[in-house]
């Protein structure tokens, strides 16, 4: 890891105005939130939107602008770099998401409608969720260019759950093959309830862990031309 | 500190765009790099810094690989156009490229103020880079290459969108990079520049050298001492200069200025006739056309 690296990309993000704006609007839906029945309701969807947003900007944009030329030539390890980027962004992303369960809170301790405990899992599950999100955007980008990583990210969710259901309406399909997809699908892109649930947070930690060495692997072998786009 | 590069060869599907390239750049040495569009510089700038892996062949830098974490502590890189996030300041650029160079932080402040001040920015410090001109952003990318003394300097094309200022700017850079032996390889098509920096050219064409020239000798005076045709015998005048001339024209290279006096006084004790004798530059332009 590199602390010059992970310094950088959270100053660069949380000097952007961009994302000042994305941090007030989590606050409010944390407010909004603490009027909701159920704890964590509304501000983990921008979080994980946020979490594509910042995610998709690791590697491969830098990889077609010409960044990467700069950075390579410096005395840093590509695998610590890759690293220290997802650090730093993932840092972003968690502040995000610590001031929308903090705006929650305090609002449900105004209410007297704190739930600490629920309050606690879905902001671990939240946590868990977009690093997921965030080292499968690494894996794609150390592989594409530019934002091809968050088109690949969604085309892949949308033609997971579309083929499912073509192959679901045909009799000859084999059930394995479904169950393949469904497992595909579980893995990658799994549904994260703010309900305690142990296997699914080892699930989302074992996955984003080997998409992680995956983009480590991928990202040291990949030659970076000039001018690559 | 010797930047060697032996049998390189390097191919993008079925074309082979480096075919065997033999280079050394010692300290203390500016090697330039030229030749047509296409004829593999960039491809090979690219493999020398780790860009690209080659197919075949061996890049050294100090004995060791050019992927060598200490190696890269040790280079510095100016690309032709500097991409780099533009929101970021002059400053903020410069000090992040010196805390990933190996800079101590502590000096990281001090260096790249004292780096912005003397490629004159100056006043430009707090300007995003999106603020800059190309001029600028080229000064900006040479103080990032040069901001941690590295020991091996690669400058693609670092005058290209450069003020007259600018220029001889870069110049002095590259001669202080030269006096405090850093090896350097500069990659250029400006001739008139290589032919004012670079003791020894490089021709690069279609994937092979071309042709080599050495334009200055780090310890030698080289002089062209030009002859009336049919006035002298080329090989007497080979046992007297140890060079064979090329037409009328012979090119010597002496230790000390007395050897030039010495050598002139032997021709012409031979019945050569001395028309000129003047401090020898390859007239790189000429070279080129030939080559290409």
């Amino acid at each position: 890891m590199n602390a010059v690296v992970i310094r950088e990309t959270f100053r660069r993000h949380v000097t952007h105005a961009g994302y000042i704006s994305v941090l007030v609007l989590i606050a409010i839906l944390g407010i909004v939130s603490a009027q909701s029945i159920r704890p964590a309701t509304f501000w983990p969807g921008l979080v994980t939107l946020l979490a594509v947003v910042t995610g998709c900007g690791i590697i491969g944009p830098e990889f077609s602008s010409g960044t990467l030329q700069l950075i390579l030539v410096k005395p840093v390890n590509r695998s610590s770099y890759l690293l220290s980027r997802v650090t730093g962004v993932l840092l972003v992303i968690w502040l995000a998401a610590l001031t929308g369960c903090a705006a929650e809170t305090l609002a449900r301790l105004f209410n007297k409608s704190l739930v600490l405990e629920s309050m606690g899992i879905g902001l671990v599950n939240v946590m868990a969720e977009t690093l997921l999100i965030v080292s499968l955007l690494t894996l794609l980008g150390s592989i594409t260019r530019a934002y091809f990583n968050v088109a690949i990210f969604y085309g892949l969710q949308i033609a997971l759950a579309v083929g499912a259901a073509v192959l679901r309406m045909s009799r000859e399909v084999p059930a394995f093959v479904l169950e393949a997809l469904a497992a595909i699908d579980r893995n990658l892109f799994p549904d994260v309830p703010p309900l305690p649930n142990p296997g699914l947070l080892l699930l989302l930690l074992s996955n984003a862990a080997v998409a992680l060495l995956l983009a480590c692997l991928a990202f040291n072998q990949r030659e970076v031309p000039y001018g690559a786009d | 500190m010797t930047v060697q590069v032996q049998s390189l060869r390097k191919s993008f599907r079925a074309h082979e765009v480096l075919k065997g390239i033999d280079l050394t750049v010692a300290p203390g040495e500016v090697v330039g790099l030229i030749g047509p569009n296409g004829a593999g510089k960039t491809t090979l700038m690219s493999c020398l810094l780790g860009f690209l892996h080659p197919d075949d062949g061996e890049i050294t830098i100090d004995g060791r690989a050019n992927d060598d974490l200490d190696v890269r502590r040790r280079t510095g890189f100016v690309p032709e156009r500097m991409n780099f996030g533009r929101r970021v300041t002059g400053q903020e650029f410069l000090r992040y490229m010196a805390g990933l160079a190996g800079v101590p932080r502590t000096e990281v402040a001090s260096r790249s103020a004292a780096m912005l001040e003397r490629l004159g920015l100056g006043g430009a410090e707090h300007k995003r880079l999106s603020q800059y001109s190309r001029g600028m952003l080229q000064r900006i990318g040479m103080a990032q290459a040069l901001i941690h003394g590295p020991d091996y300097v690669f400058l693609d094309e670092p005058t290209s969108g450069l003020d007259p200022n600018g220029v001889l700017l870069v110049r002095d850079l590259i001669a202080e990079q030269k006096a405090r032996g850093a090896a350097v390889l500069l990659n250029s098509h400006q001739l008139a520049e290589i032919e004012k920096v670079c003791d020894r050219v490089v021709f690069l064409q279609r994937g092979v050298i071309a042709h080599a020239e050495t334009l200055r000798h780090v310890d030698k005076i080289v002089v062209a001492i030009t002859l009336l045709p049919g006035s002298f015998d080329p090989v007497t005048l080979a046992k007297i200069s140890g060079v064979v001339p090329k037409e009328n024209v012979v090119v010597v290279a002496v230790d000390a200025e007395g050897d030039i006096a010495r050598i002139v006084r032997a021709l012409v004790e031979s019945g050569a006739g001395v028309i000129d004798v003047r401090r020898h530059t390859a007239d790189l332009e000429s070279i080129f056309r030939g080559a290409a």
